[in-house]
C-alpha cells in the first residue's frame, strides 16, 4: 500500500507546473468548441453538415427493431443529401448522429442530452413510447426539436409540450380508425360484429391502445369484453392465448412487438383459436414482410393489422421502397416508413427556416404543410399539441404469404377475406 | 374457467417447463461442482440456437440432428471457456468470477449482433406446425419434442453423474476438492469437463427451442432469468433438483397467467423464490451441507 500511495505524490509534484499548464489548454480547447463549433449551427450560418440526432433501442430486447429503425432514418438521410441538403443553407448536407436507448426510458435521459451537447438541430425517435416520452421531457427542457416517428401513446402530445411532433397516428386515432374499418366491414360484408377479445403486451404501448379500444369501442358498437395483457419477455403466452380463446369474442385484437407477435400468432394457430378475424392494432410483427415469409402460410394466412403503411399510389414511395431495398438488401417494414418520415418533415422544416437553429426549425415545424411524403395520406401538419393530423393507418391482410392493403378501398392492393376462415 | 382451459395451461407450462428443465441443469452442475455463478448461461444458450439454426440451414438436415454438431461444439466452447477464463482466477473471491462471466455474456451478446446482426431468425420446420388435438386441448409436436428432450439429456446426465466413474469423479470434486485431489482425481481436468457438460446442457436447451422459437442475440435472457429461480428451488447443485425445478416453475407460471391479473403472472414463480431461500435455502433437493 506504501508504493502507490508515495507514487501519488511524486505525480503530483512533477505535474504541479503541467497541471496549469494543462488547464489552461483544456480551458482554451472548450472555449474555442464553445464558441466555434457549437454555435456555428445555432447562428444558422452555413455549415458543412447539419447534425440531427435519432434515438433507437440499438442494443437490448428490441435490437432487432431499432436496427430497423436506424436503417429507415439513414435512408431518409441519405435521400435528402443525395437531393442536394438544405438547399436554402447553401446544400448543407445533414449528419445522423446515432443514439441508443438500449429499450430503457432511464437512457433516454442521457442520450438525449448527449445529443444536445453535440449541437443537434432536431432529434426523431424513439419506437417505444415508454422511451419517447422520457426523450421528448428531456429534449423539451433542452428546447430540442422532436419529431416523433414511431411512438404511439397519446401522452406523448398531450403535454402542452412546444417542441414534440409526431408524424404517425396517435393511439385514439390508430383504434378510432382500427374500429371504424371493422365496422364498415361488418356492415360491407353484412357480417355481426359486436365483441372484441384484446391481448396485448404490458408497456405504455400496448396499454394505451387497449385503453382506447375499451374507451372508444361503444361508439362503433362494439364491447371488449376480455382483455389479456404479457410481457415481451414471457417465453410462453398459451395460457394468455388461452383466456382469449375461452372469451369467444367475434374479434381477437392484438398489439405487440415483433417477437412476442410471433409467440401469439403461433399460439393461435395451435390452439385453433378462430375469431371472426385477428386483428393486430400497431402490431409490430403482423404487417412486417419477414414475418410472413419465416412463419409460413399456415399460421399468418388471414391475419389483419391495422397499421403504418407507406401509400401504395404515390411513386415516390415507390421509388423510395427500392431505392432503399437496393441499398439494403431487405424491404422497408411499415414502421420503417414511418421512422423515415421525420427525416423529410425536418429538412422541410429547415427549407422553409433557411436555418439549422433550433427554435427557427421549430416554428417552422409548426407551420409545416409537407406533401412530399410517402404516406396514404394529404399534407402532413401538426395540430396544436404537435400531432400530425392527417396520419392515416391502413389495414393490411397477409393473403398468400404477402402483406396486402386491403382497406380503405381508395389504397387496396388486394381483396379483402372476411370473416376469415383458417 | 373451464376444465379444458386448465388442462391447456398446465399442460403448456409443463412442456415449456422441460426446457427451463434443461438450461437450469447446466447451470446447476457447474455451480455444484465450482460454486461458480454462470452468468454466460443463457449467451451459450444462444450460442447453440444459432448453431442449430446455422446447420440445419446450410447443410439442410434436420434440426434435431444438429444435436451431434451443437453438443460437441458447445462442449469445447464450455471447456476452453473454463480453461482460459474461469481457472486462472479459480482461487479469487466468488464475485470476480461472477464479474467475469457477466462479461463473457455481454461479450458474446454483441459478438452475437456483430456477426449474425439484431435480426429475428425463424427456422422454418414442417414439424412447427404441427398439432395434436385431445377434444379442444392442442399440443404441439415441437414442444413434446423439447421436452423428450429435456427427459433423456438429464436422463443421461444422471447416470453419468451416479453411475460411471468420471461421474463419482465429478462429485468428488465438487464435495471435497482436496480429499479428491490427494485421491488422485485431477481436479483440474474434472473441472473443464464439469463446465464443458453446463455448456452443452445450454446447447442442447437452444436446439430444442429453436424450432419453434425466434432467434435473435438476447434470447438467452428470456430463458436465464427462470433458470435462476429453478436452480434455487431445485437446489443448488443438485440435477433432479434442477429438473423437477423446472417443471413447478413452468406449471407455476401456467398457475399465476391463469388465476392473477395480467403481468401478475411471475410473481408466483418469484414468490417460491424468495420463500425458498427464506426457509428451506438449500432448496427441495439440495444437499444439507451446500
Amino acid at each position: 500500500m506504501a508504493t502507490p500511495k508515495s507514487n501519488k505524490h511524486a505525480d503530483k509534484k512533477i505535474t504541479r507546473r503541467d497541471f496549469i499548464k494543462n488547464t489552461a489548454l483544456a480551458t482554451a480547447a472548450a472555449a474555442t468548441v464553445g464558441t466555434i463549433g457549437f454555435p456555428n449551427v445555432l447562428r444558422g450560418a452555413a455549415p458543412p453538415e447539419i447534425p440531427i440526432g435519432h434515438i433507437h433501442p440499438l442494443s437490448g430486447f428490441l435490437a432487432f427493431d431499432g436496427q430497423e429503425m436506424r436503417k429507415a432514418v439513414m435512408w431518409g438521410v441519405q435521400e435528402v443529401n443525395a437531393a442536394g441538403g438544405i438547399k436554402a443553407l447553401d446544400g448543407a448536407k445533414l449528419k445522423l448522429i446515432d443514439a441508443d436507448s438500449e429499450g430503457k426510458p432511464e437512457k433516454a435521459i442521457s442520450e438525449v442530452e448527449r445529443l444536445e451537447r453535440e449541437g443537434v438541430a432536431a432529434i426523431t425517435g424513439c419506437y417505444q413510447s415508454a422511451v419517447t416520452i422520457v426523450a421528448t421531457q428531456i429534449a423539451e427542457k433542452l428546447q430540442v426539436p422532436f419529431v416523433v416517428g414511431v411512438a404511439s401513446a397519446e401522452a406523448i402530445t398531450e403535454r402542452g409540450f412546444k417542441y414534440t411532433f409526431r408524424v404517425q397516428p396517435s393511439s385514439s386515432m390508430f383504434v378510432g380508425h382500427a374500429l371504424d374499418y371493422m365496422r364498415q366491414l361488418a356492415e360491407k360484408t353484412g357480417t355481426p360484429l359486436e365483441t372484441i377479445a384484446y391481448i396485448h403486451e404490458n408497456t405504455q404501448f400496448g396499454g394505451t391502445l387497449a385503453d382506447f379500444t375499451e374507451k372508444m369501442a361503444g361508439e362503433y358498437g362494439f364491447k371488449v369484453i376480455k382483455r389479456v395483457e404479457y410481457s415481451v419477455k414471457a417465453p410462453d403466452v398459451s395460457t394468455e392465448v388461452g383466456k382469449i380463446k375461452a372469451a369467444g369474442a367475434d374479434l381477437v385484437f392484438a398489439s405487440g412487438y415483433f417477437g412476442d407477435g410471433v409467440r401469439v400468432a403461433r399460439a393461435l394457430s395451435s390452439m385453433r383459436v378462430n375469431p371472426k378475424a385477428i386483428v393486430g392494432i400497431a402490431q409490430g410483427g403482423f404487417s412486417h414482410p419477414k414475418f410472413v415469409s419465416e412463419l409460413g402460410g399456415e399460421v399468418t394466412q388471414g391475419i389483419m393489422d391495422v397499421n403504418f403503411q407507406y401509400d401504395p399510389n404515390s411513386p415516390k414511395a415507390a421509388k423510395t421502397l427500392a431505392g432503399f431495398e437496393a441499398e439494403y438488401g431487405s424491404k422497408m417494414s411499415p414502421s420503417m416508413v414511418y421512422a423515415y418520415s421525420p427525416v423529410g418533415v425536418i429538412a422541410d422544416a429547415m427549407e422553409r427556416a433557411g436555418s439549422a437553429d433550433r427554435d427557427a426549425v421549430r416554428a417552422a415545424l409548426v407551420k409545416t404543410s409537407f406533401t412530399d411524403h410517402i404516406l396514404p395520406q394529404g399534407p402532413i401538419e401538426f395540430d396544436a399539441t404537435g400531432q400530425n393530423i392527417n396520419a392515416n393507418p391502413l389495414l393490411m391482410q397477409i393473403l398468400s404469404g404477402k402483406v396486402e392493403i386491403v382497406w380503405p378501398e381508395k389504397y387496396k392492393t388486394a381483396g379483402i377475406v372476411f370473416p376469415f376462415k383458417r | 374457467m373451464d376444465f379444458t382451459f386448465v388442462v391447456q395451461s398446465l399442460l403448456n407450462g409443463l412442456l415449456i417447463g422441460g426446457v427451463y428443465s434443461l438450461v437450469a441443469i447446466g447451470l446447476t452442475v457447474i455451480f455444484g461442482v465450482m460454486k461458480v455463478i454462470n452468468f454466460a448461461h443463457g449467451a451459450l444458450m444462444m450460442l447453440g440456437m444459432y448453431a442449430s439454426y446455422w446447420i440445419a440451414t446450410l447443410l439442410q438436415i434436420n434440426v434435431y440432428a444438429t444435436i451431434a454438431f451443437v453438443l460437441p461444439l458447445l462442449f469445447i466452447v464450455g471447456v476452453l471457456f473454463q480453461k482460459v477464463l474461469i481457472a486462472p482466477i479459480m482461487d479469487a473471491p466468488e464475485h470476480n468470477q461472477l464479474f467475469l462471466t457477466l462479461g463473457v455474456m455481454l461479450f458474446l451478446q454483441n459478438m452475437a449482433v456483430y456477426l449474425w446482426t439484431p435480426d429475428f431468425r425463424i427456422l422454418r420446420t414442417p414439424y412447427a406446425n404441427i398439432n395434436y388435438y385431445i377434444g379442444d386441448i392442442s399440443i404441439s409436436l415441437v414442444h413434446i419434442l423439447a421436452f423428450a428432450m429435456a427427459i433423456v439429456f438429464s436422463g443421461i446426465l444422471y447416470i453419468i453423474l451416479h453411475k460411471t466413474d468420471l461421474g463419482r469423479a465429478i462429485r468428488a470434486s465438487s464435495e471435497e476438492p482436496v480429499g479428491a485431489k490427494l485421491m488422485g482425481i485431477n481436479i483440474k481436468r474434472i473441472y473443464w469437463i464439469t463446465f464443458g457438460i453446463g455448456a452443452a446442457c445450454a446447447g442442447v436447451a437452444g436446439t430444442a427451442i429453436t424450432p419453434f422459437f425466434p432467434i435473435y442475440p438476447y434470447v438467452g435472457d428470456i430463458f436465464v432469468l427462470t433458470a435462476y429461480v429453478v436452480v434455487v428451488l431445485g437446489g443448488m447443485g443438485s440435477v433432479f433438483g434442477a429438473f423437477v425445478g423446472g417443471l413447478i416453475i413452468g406449471m407455476a407460471d401456467s398457475i399465476g397467467a391463469m388465476i392473477l391479473p395480467g403481468s401478475m403472472k411471475s410473481v408466483l414463480s418469484f414468490v417460491i423464490f424468495i420463500m425458498i431461500l427464506l426457509f428451506k435455502p438449500t432448496g427441495l433437493f439440495g444437499r444439507q451441507n451446500a
